[in-house]
């Protein structure tokens, strides 16, 4: 559905996207990365909202750039907020639906609404719906014609626990119903939830695609940095070095070690006897880099590291 | 297209800019009014007067300027403008659309209070005949223009003003060959000559005088086209 | 002994001199003047206020030309050029556009970017920061007001065809200063309010021209047809113009008495300077 070949987009100085490439086909594709990555650059470059730099992108065999036909097939959540403040989310999303030459604008706006869990004879213009209302109206746009493809720019921003769930389900339907959706996140659970496909970008550049629980076992290889807190630092860093589960140690205060380790289900069962054997007492155990920015980090670094 | 020309008129026409400029429009019937009581020796000259001084020269320009420019400025600038862009539907029909609704939001706003006004100076039926053709064809040329300038460029109103007060008050009404590619001068020709007044700045025939404003507007939109084909969306 | 040491970037005090509230207002005007004409910004922001700046210059570096290449008997004798009184009229439009765009892009940006909050933190009062704000509007309309007639002046001495004497030329150079202040004043005044009513700056230029140009379009077409003469006197737009026809002891377009003319000019000053402060004393700054 989406074939994006060695294309990057710079803005004067700053490079937003670099040489990237892959391939997209039919169901969830989630695309993560961290704010500033160059996801939403990238989405607009899919949409041909702006023109690559450098490179080639074909969305549904065409060029988003040349053919406006292609957008029929074709279905944008965006992620700036602005909306047409003084009308009814009816009368936008059946603006969409006409624009998109359906017959029966109306009835598909009412539908699409439906979908998202919105009321579609609420007549107060948009200006006073709340963000999340205001989100699931930009996606009830994005799919009121039934588009093939369907590109969503962090679609769940600013919605509560229970409409996220709801959209992440009609996400998967219509990819089990074999549309194109690639949907955009820096929440990495959240994009565990999507599916199993994914693309991880990292400032500007693609740091791994495929299989989510394939770039899981990756970022599980790389070295995991842990905090011990111990009445007796040296001693427990000694042992911990002794029993060969860690690959580097060092003591950070008086009453904690820091650890490195490649082997994190290995430490575990590792530190308690190391401990005792240290005479060492263990008051607390806690992962440092478990967040999303050190993983992207990692990705990044092995992909240079690759490279070279 | 129905609903793209709703959506555009409901955008554009706010109740702060209906006020501001129908208040402008009150202002210009008081003044024909008060020419009409007026015992004056040339009532022709006068009310062409008003309509060139006032209408042209200010309020039909300024009107349009604020009607047109935002017409797809403001999308452009606020980020709705991918909403329609993002559609399987021609430039040129949005464009055209755009400016449709510009114009029927500028054209009752203008051209009913210029055209109370030249009746209400008692000048008679030439006036008033002069002033619905003059004013209609200014707002019309003002619409294109105005309409590109807002997509193309940033502050467009004050960009505007500017174009308004430089080169059509001040280049353009020296006289001369600047003249000549003021919509302005062509409106202020094609008034005199239709309420047979005395001759303008720029005497051009009947037929230059409509197709030059008319050329310009759509020289303007042939621009817009291209622009919204070629520029990034937000 | 080892000279290690262990440098502290935290947070550091400010040890420099402390200019206190004039420093504030100083640098305040000198920023806000900067920001006015564009300068330190990009190309099309200098564009239209430099280009308004140089219109306003462009007739008097003709009558300067014309008086050095004609013969000075054909200058001397009048009628050729213009008097200074007479200057204004070549370039109000210019005029107009500057005072359109400088009050504005003066105030409007610190309300629309949430940035007054952070100026009122500072020594600056409420009252203080509008006086920094009329410090920096009051000599860049200058430039327009004062500048091209001064600069008519100088050329004319120098092409021989100035004042007779250095009386003389004192005599214009103190007229051209008093009708450059008394222009600047209530154009000051009124772009100021005009911006202090709205967070947009083009809509806030729109209104500033209207004003100017409507209440003269409509004033003058109403005396024309018989309205009482003194309906002029809410032509703000004009009125700073015509008291500087009477600096130069010239009759003017209008039979109202200086008096008046001085007493209206003050209250257009005055009444729109009492908008401004009322709008910024009872605006309330959430951040």
């Amino acid at each position: 559905m989406i074939e994006v070949s060695h294309v990057s987009k710079w803005f004067g100085d700053v490079v937003a996207v670099s040489d990237v490439s892959f391939s997209v086909g039919p169901g969830v594709t989630a695309l993560l990365g961290p704010n500033g990555a160059g996801k939403s650059t990238l989405l607009r470059l899919l949409c041909g909202l702006t023109r690559p730099s450098q490179g080639s992108v074909q969305v549904l065999g065409a060029d988003p750039r040349r053919d406006p036909a292609l957008f029929r097939r074709l279905g944008l959540v965006p992620q700036q907020e602005a909306l047409f403040e003084g009308i009814s989310a009816r009368a936008f999303v059946t603006l969409a639906a006409e624009l998109q030459g359906m017959a029966e604008a109306g009835a598909a706006a009412a539908s699409a609404l439906h979908q998202v869990d919105l009321d579609p004879h609420d007549r107060r213009p948009l200006a006073t719906y709340s963000k999340g209302m205001r989100q699931r109206v930009k996606v009830a746009q994005a799919l009121v014609h039934h588009p093939e493809l369907l590109v969503l720019d962090e679609p769940l921003d600013g919605l509560d626990p229970r409409q996220r769930l709801h959209l992440i389900t009609l996400f998967r339907r219509l990819g089990e119903e074999g549309r194109g959706v690639l949907v955009s996140s820096h929440v990495l659970d959240e994009v565990e939830r999507f599916g199993s496909r994914v693309l991880v970008m990292a400032q500007g550049r693609l740091a791994a695609e495929g299989d989510f629980h394939a770039i899981r076992e990756l970022m599980d290889n790389r070295p995991h940095r842990l905090r011990v807190r111990t009445d007796r630092p040296h001693a427990l860093g000694a042992a911990l070095l002794a029993s060969a589960t860690v690959v580097g140690v060092w003591v950070a205060g008086p009453a904690e070690v820091v650890v490195d380790t490649l082997d994190v289900a290995r430490f575990r069962l590792a530190v308690a006897p190391a401990a005792c054997a240290a005479g060492a007492r263990l008051l607390e155990l806690v992962p440092l880099d478990d967040d999303l920015e050190s993983v992207f980090r990692y990705l990044v670094g092995a992909g240079a590291r690759s490279a070279r | 297209m129905k609903a793209l020309y709703r959506t555009f008129l409901a955008t554009q026409v706010t109740k702060g800019r209906l006020a501001g400029l129908g208040a402008l429009g009150a202002l210009a019937v008081v003044l024909g009014v008060a020419l009409g009581a007026g015992d004056g020796d040339d009532p022709v000259g006068a009310g062409i007067g008003l309509v060139s001084s006032y209408g042209l020269a200010l309020f039909v320009p300024v009107t349009t300027l604020v009607f047109a420019s935002a017409v797809l400025g403001e999308p452009n600038e606020d980020g709705t403008l991918v909403y329609l862009w993002l559609r399987p539907v021609a430039r040129w029909r949005l464009v055209a659309v755009a400016t449709a609704a510009a114009l029927t939001a500028a054209l009752p706003v203008v051209v009913v209070p210029m055209t109370v006004a030249a009746a209400a100076t008692g000048a008679g039926t030439g006036l008033v005949v002069a002033t619905l053709g003059a004013t209609s064809l200014a707002t019309v040329a003002y619409a294109g223009v105005f309409t590109w300038l807002g997509l193309r460029i940033r502050r467009a109103l004050l960009w505007g003003l500017a174009y308004i007060l430089v080169w059509e008050g001040f280049v353009a009404g020296a006289g001369g060959t600047a003249s000549l590619l003021a919509i302005r001068a062509h409106a202020r020709s094609l008034l005199a000559r239709l309420a047979d007044g005395a001759p303008e700045l720029v005497e051009v025939s009947l037929a230059t005088s409509i197709a030059v404003p008319l050329g310009a507007a759509v020289t303007a939109l042939a621009l817009t086209v291209r622009r919204l084909t070629r520029q990034d969306v937000a | 002994m080892s000279d290690a040491r262990i440098v502290d970037r935290g947070y550091r005090r400010y040890d420099g001199p402390r200019l206190g509230v004039r420093g504030a207002v100083r640098s305040l005007a000198w920023h806000s003047a900067l920001r006015a004409l564009g300068l330190r910004r990009t190309f099309w922001a200098k564009l239209l206020p430099l280009a308004s700046v140089g219109i306003a210059y462009v007739p008097a570096l003709v009558f300067v030309g014309i008086a050095a290449l004609l013969p000075d008997q054909l200058v001397q004798g009048g009628g050729v050029l213009p008097g200074y009184a007479d200057y204004y009229g070549f370039i109000s439009a210019a005029i107009v556009l500057f005072v359109a765009l400088v009050g504005p892009e003066v105030l409007c940006p610190d309300r629309r970017h949430r940035m007054l909050g952070l100026y009122l933190a500072s020594p600056l009062t409420r009252d203080s920061y509008l006086v920094a704000k009329v410090l920096a509007v009051v000599p860049v309309l200058a430039l327009v007001t004062l500048g091209p007639p001064l600069l008519l002046l100088v050329g004319l001495t120098f092409a021989g065809a100035g004042p007779e004497g250095f009386g003389e030329f004192l005599t214009v150079l103190a007229r051209i200063v008093t009708g450059g202040l008394v222009i600047s004043a209530a154009y000051t005044a009124v772009s100021l309010a005009a911006a202090s009513l709205t967070e947009r700056r083009a809509v806030a230029s729109a209104g500033v021209i209207l004003v100017l140009l409507v209440s003269t379009v409509a004033t003058s077409a109403l005396v024309a047809v018989g309205a009482d003469e003194r309906l002029l006197l809410l032509n703000v737009g004009a009125i700073p113009f015509e008291l500087v026809q009477r600096i130069y002891g010239q009759a003017g377009r209008t039979p109202i008495p200086t008096a008046e003319l001085v007493v209206a000019n003050l209250a257009w000053t005055v009444g729109a300077g009492a908008v401004l402060r009322s709008r910024y004393h009872r605006l309330r700054i959430t951040r």
